[in-house]
C-alpha cells in the first residue's frame, strides 16, 4: 500500500511555485490597499482622556512607595472613590460598552467591515480558484507519515481511498501557504507590516480599545497596593554613602 | 531623555559641522529627533542648506521638514525675515496645513501680536481640539504676557485631558512656585516623581518645596527627600548636603523640648555631621577659598 508515487516534475512548475507567487502577490496587494483605504482614526476627546488616565494610574502603582502615604491616599481615593473616580466605571454602562460602540459609531463599524472584507474576499477567491483549476490531481507528497484522519482534510480533491495520506492535493498546498507565508512578508514589506491571515483572523475576533475593562483592570491593582513608605529606607542608604565618600 | 551615546554623537557632530567639515544634514536630523533647542546652530547649518540649490534638491522630500525646523530655528532667534521666508515657501507647496497654520500663529507670536496669535490658535484648536502642541503654545502665550494665573488654567485644563504628560506636569510646578502657591507645586512634583522615580531633580526639588512650606512634618518629610537625592547622585549633590544640613538644624529648633520623633533625630544627626563633612571635603577640593566660610556656616547650624 505504501507504494511510491513518482510525481510529474510538471506539478512542481505549473502548480507549486504559481499558487506560491500568486498568494504573495495578493498579499502585497492587500498590504496597499488597506494602506490606501486606511481612514485616519480620529481619536475622540473621551479615548484619549481614559488613555491617559490609565497611563497615569499605572504610574501610581508603580511609584507608589516614593511618595508619602497622606498624599499616596489622596490619589488613590481620586481615582477610585465610588462617585466621580475616573476608574471607577457606573455598573449599568460596562456591559453594553462594546456593543453599543461598534453599532453607534459608523466610522468604527465602517473600519471593520472594510478590514474583516479585505481579508475575507482575496481568500475567498484564491480558495475557489484553487479549487477550480487545480483540483483532482495528487500535488505534492508530506515528508512525514500520517494518519488515515487526515484523508477528508487533505485530500478531497482525489477520489482514490488507497493512496497513502502523505500525498495531498493543492489545496493543502494552499492552506500551507495561507498560514506559512508571515515570514516572507516580513522581508518584503518590512518587519512591522508582516500581518497575515492567522493574525487577521485573531483580529477579527477581538477589536478596538475595550477602554472600561482595562479601567476597571487598573481600579482592581490600586485598590490592592498596601502603601508602604520607602523614603525612611533612603535616609540610611544615604548614611552609608555618605560614610564612603568622607572616609 | 537623551543616552550618553547620542550626547557624545551629538557633540561630535557639533565640533565637526563648526570647523567646517560636512554632515551638517545628520546633525540637524539628529538635534530633531532629540528635540534639543540648538537655534544658532540650527540656523546657520540649515540657511546654508537650503540657501544652496544643489543641497537642497538633493534633499528631496525632507526640504520641507528642513524648512520648518530653520523657521522654528530663526524665531527663536529673532531673525524673522528668514522665519517668514521660510514659511512661505512652505505655505505654497501646503496651502491649509494644520502644520504651517501653526507656523504662522508661532510667528505671530514670535512678532509680538499676542492678539492675533491667540486668535489663530483657538481657530485652529477649533478644527483640532486634541492637538497637544497648540494647547501649550496657548499657555506660552500667557506666560509671555506675564499672566501666569491664566496660564496656571489652561495649563489645569489641559492636563485634564492629557494628565500624562510630565513636561506639562513640570512646567505647572515651575508656575506655582513663581505664584508661590507651594502645597500645589508640591503636589506637581509628586506626579513627576510618580511617573519617574529614579530621577533626583525631582526628588530635590520636592525637597525644597516641603523645605519651604515648614512644619516638623514636612521638614522630615524633606530630609528624606534630601537623602533619597543624596542616595540617587551618590552623594555628589551639593545641594542635597546642604538640604540636610538645614533641615536637621531646622528640625531641632523646632523640637526643642519635644521628645517626640526621637528615632528620626538620632539617625539625623549621623547623617547631618555626615553631610557636612561631605560638604566641607567637595569645598575643600573645588573651592578651597571659601572653605573657611563654609566650614563657619554650618559650625553655627549645628547649634
Amino acid at each position: 500500500m505504501a507504494e511510491d508515487l513518482v510525481l510529474d516534475t510538471a506539478i512542481r512548475d505549473w502548480v507549486l511555485i504559481p499558487l506560491s507567487v500568486v498568494m504573495v502577490l495578493i498579499g502585497i496587494l492587500r498590504y496597499f490597499v488597506s494602506k490606501l483605504m486606511r481612514s485616519s482614526p480620529t481619536p475622540d476627546a473621551k479615548m484619549v482622556k481614559e488613555g491617559q488616565v490609565v497611563i497615569r494610574a499605572r504610574n501610581l502603582k508603580v511609584g507608589a512607595n516614593f511618595i508619602p502615604p497622606r498624599s499616596f491616599r489622596t490619589r488613590r481615593f481620586y481615582f477610585t472613590n465610588e462617585e466621580n473616580g475616573l476608574l471607577h466605571v457606573p455598573k449599568g454602562e460596562a456591559p453594553t460598552n462594546p456593543q453599543a460602540a461598534m453599532f453607534s459609531d459608523p466610522n468604527m463599524a465602517m473600519d471593520m467591515m472594510k478590514k474583516n472584507l479585505s481579508m475575507i474576499i482575496p481568500q475567498t477567491l484564491t480558495f475557489a480558484w484553487v479549487n477550480f483549476f487545480f483540483s483532482g490531481f495528487v500535488a505534492a507528497k508530506i515528508p512525514f507519515p500520517l494518519t488515515q484522519r487526515f484523508r477528508s482534510m487533505l485530500q478531497n480533491g482525489i477520489d482514490l481511498s488507497t493512496v497513502d495520506v502523505s500525498y495531498v492535493s493543492s489545496r493543502s498546498w494552499y492552506f500551507l501557504n495561507l498560514f506559512g507565508l508571515r515570514g516572507l512578508f516580513s522581508l518584503i514589506l518590512g518587519d512591522e507590516n508582516a500581518i497575515d491571515d492567522t493574525q487577521r483572523m485573531m483580529q477579527m475576533g477581538g477589536f478596538g480599545f475595550d477602554a472600561s475593562k482595562s479601567l476597571g483592570a487598573e481600579k482592581d491593582g490600586l485598590d490592592i497596593i498596601q502603601h508602604e513608605w520607602a523614603l525612611p529606607r533612603f535616609e540610611q542608604r544615604a548614611e552609608s554613602v555618605l560614610r564612603k565618600l568622607v572616609k | 531623555m537623551v543616552t550618553k551615546t547620542e550626547e557624545t554623537e551629538l557633540n561630535q557632530f557639533e565640533i565637526q559641522v563648526e570647523n567646517g567639515g560636512g554632515g551638517a544634514w545628520e546633525y540637524l536630523c539628529l538635534v530633531r529627533k532629540l528635540k534639543l533647542r540648538r537655534s544658532e546652530k540650527v540656523l546657520k547649518h540649515g540657511s546654508s542648506i537650503l540657501n544652496d540649490p544643489r543641497k537642497r534638491s538633493a534633499l528631496g522630500p525632507d526640504e520641507w521638514t528642513l524648512n520648518e525646523q530653520v523657521a522654528i530655528a530663526a524665531m527663536d532667534c529673532q531673525c524673522l525675515d528668514v522665519a517668514q521666508k521660510c514659511i512661505k515657501v512652505l505655505q505654497k507647496k501646503f496651502p491649509g496645513s494644520k502644520r504651517v497654520g501653526r507656523l504662522e500663529a508661532l510667528l505671530l507670536e514670535a512678532k509680538g501680536l499676542w492678539g492675533e496669535a491667540e486668535e489663530a490658535y483657538s481657530s485652529l484648536l477649533e478644527d483640532n481640539p486634541l492637538d497637544q502642541a497648540i494647547h501649550k503654545r496657548r499657555v506660552a502665550i500667557s506666560k509671555a504676557l506675564g499672566k501666569p494665573s491664566i496660564a496656571i488654567e489652561l495649563l489645569n485644563k489641559y492636563l485634564q485631558l492629557f494628565m500624562a504628560d510630565h513636561d506639562a506636569w513640570k512646567e505647572l510646578a515651575e508656575l506655582y512656585l513663581s505664584l508661590q502657591m507651594y502645597k500645589q507645586a508640591a503636589f506637581c512634583y509628586e506626579e513627576l516623581i510618580l511617573s519617574q522615580p529614579i530621577v533626583p531633580l525631582y526628588h530635590l526639588a520636592y525637597a525644597d518645596v516641603l523645605y519651604t512650606i515648614g512644619g516638623i512634618e514636612n521638614l522630615i518629610s524633606a530630609r528624606k527627600y534630601y537623602a533619597a537625592t543624596i542616595d540617587l547622585t551618590g552623594g555628589k549633590n551639593t545641594r542635597a548636603l546642604l538640604g540636610i544640613c538645614l533641615c536637621a538644624s531646622a528640625i531641632a529648633q523646632l523640637s526643642k523640648g519635644r521628645n517626640k520623633e526621637d528615632k528620626d533625630a538620632t539617625a539625623a544627626l549621623e547623617l547631618h555631621s555626615l553631610a557636612a563633612a561631605a560638604v566641607e571635603k567637595e569645598y575643600k577640593q573645588k573651592v578651597p577659598a571659601k572653605l573657611q566660610l563654609v566650614s563657619s556656616v554650618l559650625r553655627s547650624l549645628k547649634i
